[in-house]
């Protein structure tokens, strides 16, 4: 078991008013499995992410990750959590823009504190495995779109997470593009990570081995 | 449209508190600051501009070579004027001055007045329009005097002055004078500065030395006919100087002094009188410098400055949050005129509110600033058409530039670029981290200066001077009493008295005493075929052991030995000039037959400022002269209780005149004023500066954390922690402080360099001050920026990311 939700909430109070983002979600999820969630905009899908992300709170229910209780943990170790253990891909991509191809693949590793040779090493593999070596030292307002989201993705992987969350990772791209991004993460899934994607896209959520529907932050 | 103009502003303003207060705040300070230091400034510069004629009159001053290099002097023999008025050509007219104490009566009143003694033509060529009495030339006779409208009252009261006789006390005698007229009191802006005025035939030296060359003792001022050049002077002197001077120029030669340029050993030159106020005899030359004045209006500039850049680096930097209003508004038809006047109305009434908050400010705070920086400038001395018209001419110069060029670069944006909301900051910043080094140069060259400035004024406080300056305390000898007698009489007075351990007296103060006059004497004699010149100092037993003088050879005046009172101490410094093996083997020689021997050698003390090293003083009991201040030397403990008992002593001795007794110390730190007003506009200037420009650095760091929210957002999703994105916001601001460092150290240095070489006791310039400095800025530059970038980089990424 990767992780666990049980009975969580989120809400936020506006004009005196509870306004629920999420209503009782529970979700287990394995190690090796592809989630794909669905639903209209303002379902949650995001928070959702966010929530397994750890990047955002919930008021109520509990969290289990490999065996730690999120829900418990104080801000500085679940963001330690996640930093370890989660990577983020994002529809507009997200990179850094006054850094190279390179240097965006670097910069997790930098703030990670690996050494010198280790990036380098780390790096190469991943501009290898990507097939992007040749615009590593291009800016990222010199590539298209899917090629910005393959360095985003490369990026989100390269220290080795566990899991991947990827928030409508092709909504920018057209739909070639948005077809090899997809086959991208199926082999990724393939090779062993976990992914949970948010689409709006059948098709794209056909990759996934498992679709989760939300409606007014509720599973459907 | 004006009206929607100024609408829009208002409401604009008014949506962006912040930054609008932000602006209010630090162009209001600069703005009161930048008014009260200029008012300072101008108010410097017209000294002795009221004065009708004061273009065409001239201080002569005399410069002489002796074997240690060149010597000026202002002060001139009784026949020299009359001289000058008979052989030189287009000299109008012409006055002696001498500014001496003098001792008026009238009735039971009896009070020391500061007198001028000079020649009937001085109320012609000066401007101190009579209002009561003789209207012109009115020292005509030589019984008349001129006083002032204050010293009438202080004299008369309401009485009617003019008429009226008075007594002033001349070489120990009452005379009688009458009051001719009565003048204006003397403007604030005038170097010459009297309460009553006497003819100078008057003075009790005049008939000893109307004809004699050798005792200079007054100053000389000349009015020039129109259209005459004050460099024909020296020309026109130069068979004055050959017929009278020649036995001086002789003894020059002989000793080996080195001719001038042109080749002269004595001439005569004139100073232009607007100049006198700003001038400094130093060296053997004379120097103008008006430099104090232009340093204050320069830091009344940079501070201004700093302000405005923060207001157009605020604009500049918003001018991104603004362009999709400006899309918005080109879409619908503005044109880029019509963009720029609305955001130049903006300006305008940003700038209008701090200036007129600026101006409340500053007249508020007049009273404070003229008891701070010592300076008499008021509203009313400043305000002339020209000032008032300089003064809007240049608030609208700077809201024209200030206001107008951000306005300008955001009325130039393109429409679609504008609508997109994209904005080529790149550019940009280069203004803008240009402009913030320029700020942060000044702060740094401003806190460097108060560092220096301080560490020099503490310096010269905690120097040892060479005598005892705590428990030492000197006053005024003034009244009609002989003041070898009450001496006496004081040290009677106070002879039980435990805590009162000496008693002397001397014709010189050291420092400057509450009754604010300095004095210096010198004579020159010939030793040995050579001429040696020495300060002199006319004292009474005791001198230097009241003072704690070191004796390093012989010994002092004593009582037990008669001859001592034709004997003379002297200095180290003097005592190198007689360059004897032994001292005690020199003398003083008046004549050949008159020889005074030296009896005593002291440790070389700071008689004169510490701006000047230690000249040769030789020190003499000649009971002709009068002794001008009296020196007790007291107990450590119960300083103020031995002050009383002083003062009480001296209204036994002397009950008309007022007691103006001080410590030494308090005397040394009064020559200090010109240091510590420095001293303290830097600091304050400085701090300002640091003030403002953390102001402008707050509101950037606003704005650049704003603008970074998604990068700071990536960053932390992807690793990054606190202190990482706080050291990557604060890393930026402090390279510009860190450039800021490397270019305004190298000014501050040669700034201060030149500063110290007017003191020959100096500080050492350690690269530490900078050193300071630059710290000093860069923590306070991150203190500020460091609050808003931790809350930045505290805050949770998704907010930042959620642009989906």
């Amino acid at each position: 078991m990767l992780l666990q939700l049980n009975n969580i909430f989120k809400w936020v109070n506006s004009g005196g008013q509870r306004i629920f983002l999420l209503k009782d979600i529970n979700l287990n999820v394995e190690e090796g499995e592809f989630i794909s969630i669905m639903g209209p905009s303002g379902s949650g899908k995001s928070t959702l992410l966010n929530v397994i992300g750890m990047l955002d709170g919930f008021e109520e229910g509990e969290y289990h990750f490999l065996d730690e209780s999120v829900h418990s943990l104080k801000e500085k170790h679940r963001a330690n959590l996640y930093k370890e253990y989660i990577g983020f891909v994002f529809q507009s991509y997200h990179l850094l823009d006054d850094l190279t191809v390179k240097e965006n693949l670097e910069m997790p590793l930098l703030y990670k504190k690996f050494k010198g040779s280790e990036r380098k090493a780390m790096v190469a593999d991943m501009l290898d495995r990507f097939n992007i070596v040749g615009k590593k030292d291009l800016f990222p307002a010199q590539l298209s779109g899917g090629q910005q989201q393959l360095v985003g993705i490369a990026r989100a992987l390269i220290s080795n997470p566990k899991l991947i969350l990827a928030d409508e990772p092709t909504g920018n791209l057209n739909s070639k593009q948005g077809e090899e991004i997809m086959e991208l993460f199926k082999q990724l899934n393939e090779e062993g990570v976990t992914i949970i994607q948010v689409t709006h896209s059948e098709k794209n959520a056909e990759y996934g081995s498992r679709i989760i529907n939300l409606l007014d932050g509720r599973m459907i | 449209m004006i009206k929607n103009h100024f609408r829009t502003a208002w409401r604009s303003l008014l949506k962006n508190r912040i930054f609008t207060s932000l602006n209010i705040i630090g162009l209001s300070v600069a703005f009161a600051v930048a008014i009260l230091l200029s008012m300072a400034g101008f108010f410097d510069l017209s000294y002795d501009k009221f004065h009708t004629n004061s273009k065409d009159i001239y201080k002569v001053y005399s410069m002489w070579q002796n074997p240690k290099g060149s010597q000026v002097s202002v002060s001139h023999s009784a026949p020299l004027m009359s001289t000058i008025m008979d052989e030189v050509p287009g000299i109008k007219k012409a006055t002696r001055h001498l500014q001496q104490e003098a001792v008026l009566t009238y009735g039971e009143k009896e009070i020391n007045m500061d007198a001028i003694w000079v020649d009937a033509d001085f109320f012609t060529m000066f401007t101190f329009p009579a209002i009561k009495g003789k209207m012109e030339d009115p020292l005509e006779k030589q019984s008349d005097i001129v006083i002032t409208e204050e010293t009438a009252k202080m004299l008369f009261g309401d009485e009617e002055a003019i008429g009226k006789t008075v007594q002033i006390l001349i070489d120990g005698k009452d005379q009688p004078f009458t009051v001719g007229t009565v003048v204006e009191n003397n403007p604030s802006q005038s170097t010459l500065e009297f309460e009553v005025a006497v003819r100078f035939e008057k003075e009790s030296h005049y008939s000893e030395n109307k004809d004699e060359w050798g005792a200079r003792y007054h100053d000389i001022y000349v009015q020039l006919a129109k259209d005459v050049a004050p460099s024909q002077f020296d020309v026109a002197t130069r068979s004055l100087v050959n017929d009278n001077f020649k036995e001086r120029i002789d003894n020059a030669k002989r000793d080996g002094a080195q001719p001038d340029a042109d080749g002269l050993f004595y001439k005569f030159e004139l100073l232009p009188f607007l100049d006198e106020n700003f001038t400094t005899f130093r060296n053997g030359y004379v120097e103008v410098s008006r430099s104090n004045t232009y340093l204050v209006l320069g830091v009344a500039f940079l501070i201004l400055f700093i302000a405005c850049v923060n207001f157009v680096n605020m604009s500049i930097a918003r001018s991104g949050e603004r362009l999709k209003e400006i899309g918005m508004r080109k879409t619908l038809g503005a044109k880029r005129k019509q963009l720029f006047f609305q955001f130049w109305t903006e300006s305008l009434l940003v700038f209008f509110f701090s200036i007129s908050i600026g101006l409340l400010i500053s007249m508020l705070l007049i009273d404070d600033f003229k008891t701070i920086f010592r300076t008499d400038v008021s509203f009313g001395l400043i305000l002339s058409p020209v000032i008032i018209l300089l003064f809007l001419l240049s608030v609208l110069m700077i809201t024209l530039i200030v206001g107008g060029y951000p306005a300008l670069l955001l009325s130039k944006l393109g429409t679609i670029q504008s609508l997109k909301g994209k904005l080529d900051v790149s550019g940009k910043n280069r203004v803008r981290d240009a402009l913030m080094v320029l700020q942060f140069g000044i702060a740094i060259l401003m806190i460097t200066g108060t560092l220096v400035l301080r560490s020099q004024l503490d310096f010269m406080r905690n120097k040892d001077l060479g005598f005892n300056k705590e428990q030492v305390l000197s006053f005024p000898l003034d009244g009609k009493k002989n003041s070898y007698d009450a001496l006496e009489l004081m040290r009677n007075e106070l002879a039980g008295n435990p805590d009162i351990l000496e008693i002397s007296g001397a014709d010189n103060n050291l420092g400057y005493g509450k009754d604010g006059s300095v004095s210096s004497s010198m004579f020159g004699f010939e030793y040995k075929n050579r001429v040696i010149n020495t300060n002199y100092l006319t004292v009474d037993y005791d001198y230097v052991e009241t003072l704690d003088l070191e004796l390093v050879a012989g010994r002092n005046f004593s009582r037990e030995f008669e001859s001592d009172r034709s004997g003379a101490v002297i200095n180290e410094a003097m005592a190198k000039e007689f360059g004897e093996k032994d001292p005690l083997t020199a003398y003083i020689s008046f004549s050949d037959s008159l020889r005074f021997p030296v009896i005593g050698v002291v440790k070389d003390y700071h008689f004169e400022n510490l701006d000047k090293t230690i000249a040769p003083i030789t020190m003499m009991m000649s009971r002709d002269y009068d002794l001008y201040y009296a020196y007790v030397k007291v107990a450590p403990a119960n300083l103020a209780k031995s002050y009383e008992a002083i003062k009480n002593a001296w209204t036994r001795v002397s009950p008309n005149s007022k007691f103006l007794g001080s410590f030494l110390d308090e005397n040394i730190d009064r020559t200090f004023r010109k240091e510590k007003r420095m001293t303290t506009m830097i600091t304050s200037g400085a701090i300002l500066a640091i003030a403002l420009s953390c102001i402008g650095l707050f509101a950037i760091s606003l704005l650049i954390v704003n603008q970074r929210t998604k990068e700071i957002g990536v960053r932390k999703v992807i690793g990054a922690s606190v202190s990482n994105i706080t050291f990557l916001l604060t890393k930026d601001f402090l390279k510009l402080v860190g450039i800021s460092f490397l270019i305004a150290s190298p000014i501050a240095w040669w700034f201060m360099k030149e500063w110290l070489k007017n003191y020959p006791f100096k500080i050492d310039l350690s690269p530490l001050f900078f050193v300071t400095a630059g710290l000093l800025a860069g923590i306070i530059a991150l203190c500020t920026v460091g609050s808003r970038t931790i809350r930045a980089a505290k805050q949770n990424p998704i907010k930042s990311l959620r642009t989906e």
